[in-house]
């Protein structure tokens, strides 16, 4: 043993060494480096599982609008099939309505035709009938006495009155 | 002729202790893994600065490494003790390779007395070690598996196990002896060999049994770590395996 170089003390000496060693590496480096292993480990898998997560969201969101587009075209497509419709529909309304207001004014025109030829027959007749009168009365008194003057244009009258009704 | 010298010189006498030359290089030793450590984790971030990515390439490499060897279950327990052999032995053996370790001395009685000898080229140093391993080991594997852990020594139920038992306790002494000359004797025999490569031819020679003994140191650093970590596993699983069988 004293050949070797071994010394009780000196071997008490390097135990406790090594042990101090063990003890403040462990302090020291071990836990405070695996620690903050550990910790960037968990850090990355939550920021890529934090990634997935929002990728996914994004995605669905992406869908989402898709579909809110396609809806919206639908729709608008919807609505203008049936603005052109209405606006067909109002066309021949309106057309139907100027055709029942022309006939009516046509309809109107002629009745107004009709009554006013009326009316100008009757002046006519009216007229020719003083014209008559008048005519009668000057060849008359000409020719007739008054007696037979009177007697005539009373007989006359009543037939002209016949004919007026 | 240089000079050889299996034991530890000692330098000096301090309150009645005795200071040798390898003792102050562990403590050398020490300061620098204390030191290194104070630096790494001053203030940890979880982007590191570089020397942090230095402690945590090592940390993690050795934590990865030892959960591979001595199981993933109880490796938290062992970790401060086998990386600590780890890098103390790694570190310990790269300094003696430093110049001027062996070689810067003074003359007392005609003796040629060097002021830094290599922390692992003392017996002192590796059979505390493999003492503080194997008392370790025992620690262990009795706060793993219980008082049943004892049946791994003493065990009167036949005549066999009690011989086996016998064999165990021969075992783990042989262990302790095994560890500390198995680190010792590489380690001197690598300083021996270089102090004689350079003294017969000093330039450029030497060199490549430079890098020999880097590697030397590498490979006794890994090998005292991980027949410890195989022995902790063997210990800690020991009274399992008795119990199921």
């Amino acid at each position: 043993m004293e050949q070797l170089g071994i010394e009780p003390t000196l071997l008490l000496a390097q135990i406790i060494n090594f042990s101090i060693i063990v003890f403040v590496l462990t302090r020291l480096l071990y836990k405070p480096i695996l620690g903050i292993l550990e910790k960037r480990k968990k850090e990355i898998e939550e920021s890529l599982a934090r990634a997935e997560k929002l990728k996914r969201e994004e995605e669905k969101f992406k869908q989402k609008g898709e579909k809110l587009l396609d809806e919206a075209r639908r729709e608008g497509r919807k609505i203008l099939e049936e603005a052109k419709k209405q606006g067909k529909l109002a066309e021949k309304e309106i057309i139907a309505e100027a055709h029942n207001e022309a006939s009516d004014i046509v309809k109107k025109g002629k009745t107004e035709v009709v009554r006013m030829e009326e009316e100008m027959e009757k002046g006519v007749r009216q007229q020719a009938v003083t014209l008559a009168i008048a005519m009668a009365k000057r060849l008359l008194t000409a020719v007739l006495s008054e007696k037979d003057q009177h007697r005539v244009i009373s007989e006359q009258l009543k037939e002209l009155e016949k004919v007026v009704e | 002729m240089p000079h050889i010298s299996l034991a530890a010189e000692k330098i000096g006498i301090l309150f009645g202790f005795p200071i040798s030359n390898s003792l102050l290089t562990t403590w050398l030793v020490m300061g620098i893994l204390a030191l290194f450590s104070l630096l790494a984790t001053r203030n940890l971030s979880l982007v590191p600065s570089p020397i942090q990515s230095v402690a945590e390439l090592v940390v993690g490499g050795l934590y990865s490494f030892f959960s591979g060897v001595a199981g993933k279950s109880h490796i938290r327990l062992f970790f401060p003790l086998i990386a600590s052999l780890f890098l103390f032995i790694i570190i310990a053996n790269w300094f003696g390779l430093l110049p001027g370790v062996g070689t810067v001395g003074f003359f007392r009685h005609e003796e040629f007395v060097p002021i830094l000898r290599g922390a692992t080229a003392d017996l002192n140093t590796t059979l505390a070690l493999a003492v503080t391993a194997v008392v370790a080991i025992q620690y262990f594997g009795f706060k793993t598996v219980g008082s049943h852990y004892t049946m791994r020594f003493v065990n009167l139920k036949n005549p066999i196990s009690f011989f086996l038992g016998i064999l165990e306790i021969i075992s783990e002494v042989s262990k302790i002896v095994s560890f500390a000359f198995r680190l010792f004797g590489n380690i001197f025999a690598g300083e021996v060999l270089l102090t004689v490569i350079a003294f017969l031819v000093p330039f450029i020679v030497p060199l490549p049994f430079l890098m020999l003994e880097i590697f030397v140191g590498f490979i006794q650093a890994l090998v005292f770590s991980m027949l410890t970590a195989v022995f902790l596993n063997v210990a800690v699983s020991h009274g399992g395996g008795e119990s199921h069988g």
